[in-house]
């Protein structure tokens, strides 16, 4: 991806409002903001982001590409849509923060450590798979998601939890061995695979 | 009511605040005959309900004396109080306007001397003080009323307080009988100025308005501020009566904000600045405020007041739009936000909230009575289309007192100009 | 003339029947106040009362009419009567009944309080005439527009359209003033969002085919004198041909100068042809007509533009404007609009600390702004300087908090606009009368004794310093418009220029009746003067405040009856006492305070004096009575136009005849003064620090007498500094002076 990267960079030639306003969803209404910062005092995880919502606008339009692309900080989203509801020039501030995050990642510039992005990353892959959603898989994928040992101890810690799922039938061990799925994973593939065509085609990935 | 007379040279103006008040007085005093209608029991307006302007922290009952001074005086305007206008007709130079005017149950024989008011015992919510406090059924809204007439509170009527009134009265001023009456009249040119109210600061859902009691609007505090008010010229929580010394002021409260009033209004700023004089004055050094706000508007010449209350040391700057207000366990108001200047989170406690609430168009958007080119935002727009109907002062934006008047003097001539030429046409 | 007859009638309504004797007040107005006629009626101001009234002038020929009922600010519409009568009123309600107790040990001394007021009122009658209206009423409705800007357009047009002729009278070779220069202007029209036509060429077009207005370019006012009605004003043009025309009223559009952006070096001002102010970018866009606005350094295309805003502006630093300019936000979005609208790809990026957009209009055209992709940045610039073919610009983000260096192809000064509002005539020295010369710098060049423009107020600018009065104007029947007034852009200059108009219409139509302008609107007395007893000693033409008085030249006082606004400050500053009007004179306040019943030293009754201004601390007292408040029963109150017309005879006449203190209650005075006079307060408080003499001179203490300010609002301070006089009289004991 990081030719991407060099691509884009290349492309939008250091205008990163452009790039912006170009690849990331609503980005479009980032121009719009007037820095009163109801966005980012409205945000429940406020206290964790490093430049909270305003200042991420305000970043892009003084051009501080890799600050932005590197931050951490629109993985904090939980879509609460506080800042949504708040914002006096109506932006999409939810939309865009999924935005950059997800333009981020496509770029090659997110986070490696990222606790947002490997769940997202997990989840999407989990998906994916059949069409839906393996909550036993995804549990423990989540678990081991910082290696054995942790995974290990994670596990007993939530064993209760996992045995009353079970009794109460909340949760099948049988989900182990592939686990139910939509009825044409492969259709669905090939829709999945036509929407990334669609998506890339517009943001200027080639053949990747 | 003696015979309203009025001809298309006549000139209508609508609304008697300031801006009315001036046009309806710039045009009589260039000798032209003018019916002023005011929808309320007296003149003045929303000045009238203030303690200070801003910059020069002066008096508006000052100017108004001036200019009560002026319409006593003059023989060319006719006051009409109580009255709107509900349906217009007609085109430039000759409308046809009816008025509507509401019984006040107190006739011209009145010299209030308040004897009324003594007996009558129901008590009401104060409209002059925005609610804060109680006036009597029978009353003058403020010692500078104009009429300087009593009114019956419709409320009371049927009940034995308006028979006690009526018996107090010694001056047959009390008809309890009296009925709303409806009038016809021919007028040149219509001067619209009814002004604006204070943008229902309730529905600014995460500020609290409606829940918590130590969070109020600049107009109340205003009315706090004057010696004359509910509180008797005294800061204090309407929570639980204690001294405001620590006030938090919020600027643009429903104005700049597409889910609100979309325009700027104009006034905030300065008035939220003369307010933290307030401050000074009550208590001087023994006080704290912060502003929080978006842009500090304090436009043109009068910056120099910013400047000044900057150097206030007392009073805090802080480039935040707050995001929402909690309560704690003492009642303080809690200012959740982030100064957006550097990104400092923050979550300040203050005594009371003042929020600067927006300027909303007292222009029906819908229903007006006639049609009128307006803007989005709801202010009557100059344009050709609306023939010889002008709006003066706040019916045409979100104006300070200073430039409300050279807007409605403005109109004044714009009217002249539509009865001049009937008159030239008329011979 | 008919002989003078005083009519006097008490009113028995309000209380006053039950609290005083009204009888016995009737009595006085006969036997003491020489009253013609004196009746009580139950109810004066009813139909009834006034019809008894207006009987008694039409057939009595009662022509002192003295109304003894409540307050002259109220029922006023009641008692205005037909006729040409004088009319006193006599305030036993909110002077009398409503400030003491209604109990038997105050009924005497209030008895004593309305006997009083009852005795003044007849006495000031007695020494009033009707006023007759200026002698010298003017009849000249032609309007002089000085400057042919947007402003001065606006002002000629609309009055014409309201069928007054006009001249305008603009220094340059074409109409348009700064406006012209403009590529096109802030939108005045929803949905605010895009630059509009400047309307200069149509407004061009629709002056010349206006039979009403004459244009005469290339020419400047070389001289102004007269007055609202019949000014006089020679117009000289470049070659120096002189005309004298006559005018009825002035307006005075000279605009503005940018402020000079070479006294900005650190903002690279001068430095660099690549960096403009405001006006300059408008030539560069009118040029480019539409066009690509080019480098004017080297015609090369441009790629990013910074604005710069509040240059030079809003700053404290030595040189610099203090104030704000208003328009400047909303110009730089216009002028990044231009860029922005031929190139979508041109960076603009506007600097500024507050962004100043206000209204609707101004919200919607910031929004437009940054639908167009214009970056707005909270920062403060701390140099611009040419480097390497570019500009370098460094600030501090506020929001980034952060230093930041830019780089620019074209750097826009949002520079102020200063006043072009002539010479300031507090800081150059008058000519000497029959010395008066051309002053090139002047706008109007009048010959008036104070001097040949207007007076400058704030910053240099001709406003008003009135907030409910903003074309109140020091020099009556001239008016400024535009941003010679306040700094402003064209849509407020219109509109400022439109009421300018009407109020020079006001100011013609009152010259021909004879009737004062504002604030005393409608007011028809007028100061006469007897030369005979002057001294020539030129504080009523020095202290006038309307510049109305001018000097002849042995430096006898010569009255301008039009351009006065009766306040009587002359009257107040006369020595020898020889001004007066025919309803308000030395006399007629005089008599009043001498009218009183003096009780002897041994008494324990101290007369308190209270002058009081009318517009302010008068009706303080009075709103005090309204909510039940009481002052001493020793009181008498007399009100006064402003505290500027009280002349220094009046105390020592008081303190000689036995009264023992004196207070005057005037408006706040200082910068934020609030006398509509502008300095009639400040100048009572000058007068009144050398009573001193006087007293001593008397041999009476300092605290007898006492000059207050007193705001309408002091509705419980005003009565307490009256108990405040009563109790150190107490304190001090009774004047010997009782005879």
């Amino acid at each position: 991806m990081s030719n991407y990267n060099n691509e884009m960079v290349e492309k939008f030639r250091g205008n990163f409002l452009k790039e912006v306003e170009a690849n990331v969803e609503e980005g479009d209404w980032v121009k719009m903001c007037m820095q009163c910062g109801v966005c980012s005092g409205s945000c429940p995880l406020g206290p964790h982001w490093e430049h909270p919502p305003q200042e991420i606008f305000m970043l892009i339009r003084a051009n501080k590409r890799e600050e932005v692309l590197n931050s951490s900080s629109m993985w904090m989203c939980t879509s609460c849509y506080n800042c949504i509801a708040r914002c006096p020039r109506g932006l999409p501030i939810t939309h865009i923060m999924h935005g950059l995050a997800t333009y981020a990642k496509r770029l090659g510039l997110a986070p490696k450590q990222q606790a947002t992005a490997k769940f997202a990353q997990l989840f999407w892959d989990n998906l994916v798979k059949t069409g839906r959603v393996n909550e036993l898989k995804l549990g423990l994928s989540l678990y081991f998601m910082n290696g054995i040992g942790e995974g290990i101890k994670t596990s007993l810690k939530m064993k209760d939890i996992g045995l009353g799922m079970l009794k109460t039938k909340r949760m099948s061990p049988m989900e182990m061995l592939g686990g139910h799925g939509c009825k044409d994973a492969k259709g669905l593939h090939a829709i999945l695979k036509k929407a990334k065509e669609i998506e890339e085609a517009k943001i200027g990935i080639h053949g990747a | 009511m003696s015979e309203v007379i009025a001809t298309n040279q006549t000139i209508l103006v609508v609304g008697g605040g300031i801006s009315g008040l001036t046009a309806a007085l710039e045009a009589a005093e260039c000798g032209k005959q003018v019916i002023l209608v005011e929808k309320n029991p007296s003149v003045g307006g929303r000045v009238s309900q203030l303690y200070k302007y801003f910059p020069k922290l002066c008096m508006p009952s000052c100017g108004l004396e001036i200019n009560l001074r002026r319409l006593k005086a003059n023989k060319n305007l006719r006051l009409l109080t109580m009255t709107e206008v509900t349906h217009v007709e007609g085109d430039t130079g000759n409308y046809t306007v009816t008025l509507k005017t509401t019984p006040r149950y107190v006739n011209e024989n009145c010299t209030a001397c308040g004897e009324c008011a003594k007996v009558v015992e129901t008590e009401f919510a104060s409209e002059y003080n925005y609610g804060l406090g109680k006036r009597k059924g029978a009353y003058l809204n403020h010692p500078m009323a104009h009429p300087q007439r009593y009114i019956l509170d419709a409320r009371i009527i049927g009940t034995p307080d308006a028979d006690k009134a009526k018996a107090a009265c010694k001056y047959d001023a009390i008809e309890l009988d009296m009925q709303p009456a409806e009038t016809q009249l021919t007028v040149g040119a219509i001067i619209w100025a009814t002004g604006w109210k204070p943008y229902d600061a309730a529905k600014i859902q995460p500020y609290g308005y409606d829940r918590y009691p130590n969070v109020i609007t600049s107009v109340e505090f205003e009315r706090m501020a004057d010696p004359f008010g509910p509180t008797g010229g005294k800061l204090l929580r309407p929570g639980d009566g204690k001294e405001a010394k620590n006030v938090a002021f919020i600027q643009c409260a429903g104005s700049r904000d597409v889910n609100h009033l979309a325009h700027c209004s104009r006034i905030c700023c300065m008035a939220t600045l003369k307010q933290t004089t307030y401050l000074r004055e009550k208590y001087a050094d023994d006080f704290k405020s912060t502003v929080y706000y978006i842009d500090i508007r304090a436009i043109d010449r009068i910056d120099d007041f910013y400047q000044r209350v900057q150097a206030d040391t007392n009073i805090t700057f802080t480039k935040s739009k707050v995001a929402n207000i909690t309560q704690d366990k003492d009642g303080n108001p809690v200012l959740h936000g982030v100064d957006t200047e550097g990104y400092h989170r923050y979550s300040n406690p203050h005594d009371l909230c003042v929020l600067a609430v927006g300027m909303e168009p007292s222009v029906p958007k819908d229903g007006f009575p006639m049609s009128i080119k307006l803007n989005p935002e709801g202010f009557v727009e100059q344009d050709p289309a609306n023939g010889g109907f002008f709006a003066a002062g706040c019916s045409s934006d979100a104006l300070d007192v200073n430039r409300a008047v050279q807007s409605a003097t403005a109109s004044a001539l714009r009217a002249i100009q539509v009865v001049n030429k009937v008159a030239g046409m008329e011979g | 003339m008919a002989d003078a007859k005083i009519g006097a009638y008490i009113c028995k309504g309000c209380g006053l029947g039950e609290r005083l004797e009204t009888k016995q007040l009737v009595t006085i107005a006969t036997r003491e106040g020489k009253a013609g006629v004196a009746k009580e009626h139950d109810f004066l101001c009813s139909a009834a009362g006034v019809e008894m009234i207006q009987n008694d002038i039409n057939n009595e020929g009662v022509n002192r009419v003295v109304i003894a009922a409540c307050s002259r600010r109220a029922k006023t519409e009641a008692f205005a009567f037909d006729g040409e009568i004088t009319l006193s009123r006599v305030n036993l309600r909110e002077g009398v009944i409503w400030v003491r107790p209604d109990t038997d040990e105050a009924r005497e001394t209030t008895e004593e309080m309305a006997a009083d007021y009852v005795r003044m009122g007849c006495a000031e009658a007695k020494y009033m005439t009707p006023p007759a209206s200026a002698q010298e009423k003017g009849s000249n409705n032609h309007l002089l527009v000085v400057g042919g800007g947007m402003s001065g357009m606006t002002a000629a047009i609309e009055a014409a359209k309201a069928g007054y002729p006009v001249t305008i009278v603009e220094k340059t070779g074409a109409l348009g003033g700064a406006a012209a220069n403009f590529y096109k202007r802030i939108p005045d029209r929803s949905p605010y969002a895009e630059p509009m036509d400047t309307g200069i060429d149509a407004m061009i077009k629709t002056i010349e085919a206006d039979a009403k207005i004459s244009v005469k370019l290339n020419s400047t006012i070389t001289k102004t004198s007269g007055a609202p009605g019949s000014f006089s004003a020679d117009i000289t043009t470049e070659s120096g041909a002189t005309s004298t025309e006559n005018f009825g009223a002035i307006i005075m559009a000279s605009g503005f100068k940018s402020y000079d952006m070479n006294l900005l070096p650190e903002l690279g001002g001068g430095k660099s042809p690549d960096v403009v102010d405001q006006m300059g970018l408008e030539k560069l866009a009118k040029a480019a007509n539409g066009g690509a606005i080019k480098r004017p350094s080297d015609g090369r295309e441009i790629k990013k533009v910074i604005f710069v805003q509040c240059a030079g502006q809003r700053s404290e630093k030595e040189g610099h404007l203090s104030y704000c300019s208003g328009h400047c936000c909303s110009t730089s979005i216009k002028q990044a609009m231009y860029f922005k609208d031929q190139n979508p790809d041109i960076e603009t990026d506007i600097l500024f600390t507050d962004l100043r957009t206000p209204g609707a209009p101004g919200e919607d055209f910031y929004r437009s702004g940054q639908e167009k992709g214009i970056t707005f940045r909270k920062g403060v610039v701390s140099d611009v300087s040419p480097a390497g073919g570019s500009l370098k610009v460094k600030f501090k983000d506020l929001i980034l908090n952060e230093e930041i260096s830019d780089e620019a192809d074209l750097v826009v000064l949002a520079t102020g606009q200063v006043a072009n509002a002539g010479v300031d005539i507090e800081a150059v020295k008058q000519d000497e009368p029959g010395e008066w010369k051309v002053n090139a710098d002047s706008i109007l060049n009048m010959n008036y004794r104070q001097g040949k423009d207007l007076p400058h107020l704030k910053h240099g600018f001709n406003d008003s310093h009135f907030i409910c009065f903003p074309y109140e104007t020091r020099r009556t029947g001239i008016y400024t418009c535009g941003p010679v007034r306040r700094p402003m852009d064209i849509q407020q200059a219109i509109e400022d220029a439109t009421g300018a108009a009407l109020k020079a219409i006001q100011a013609m139509e009152n010259a021909q009746l004879g009737r004062a302008a504002h604030p005393r609107s409608g007011d028809l007395s007028y100061p006469s003067f007897r030369k005979e007893g002057c001294t020539q000693c030129k504080r009523c033409t020095v202290e006038c405040p309307f510049g109305a008085i001018d000097e002849d030249e042995r430096r006898y006082p010569v009255f301008n009856e039009s351009r006065c606004r009766r306040c009587g400050t002359c009257m107040g500053a006369c020595p020898v006492r020889v001004i007066s009007f025919e309803n308000y004179s030395v006399e007629t306040v005089g008599q009043q305070l001498k009218a009183v019943d003096m009780p002897d030293e041994f008494s324990e009754k101290p007369r308190i004096l209270v002058l009081a201004c009318e517009n302010d601390a008068y009706p303080a007292l009075d709103m005090a009575a309204q909510q039940g408040m009481q002052y001493s029963a020793f009181t008498r109150v007399i009100p006064v136009r402003c505290l500027g017309s009280v002349n220094t005879i009046w105390i020592t006449d008081a303190l000689n005849s036995g009264y023992d203190g004196a207070i005057l209650m005037g408006c706040q005075k200082g910068d934020n003064y609030q006398c509509h006079f502008v300095k009639g307060s400040e100048l009572a408080h000058m007068r009144m620090s050398k009573i001193d003499d006087t007293l001593k001179t008397l041999n009476l203490e300092q605290e007898r007498v006492a000059t207050y300010e007193v705001a309408i609002t002091d509705i419980k301070r005003a009565p307490q500094l009256i108990e405040d006089m009563a109790a150190t009289i107490e304190k001090i004991g009774m004047s010997p002076f009782k005879f």
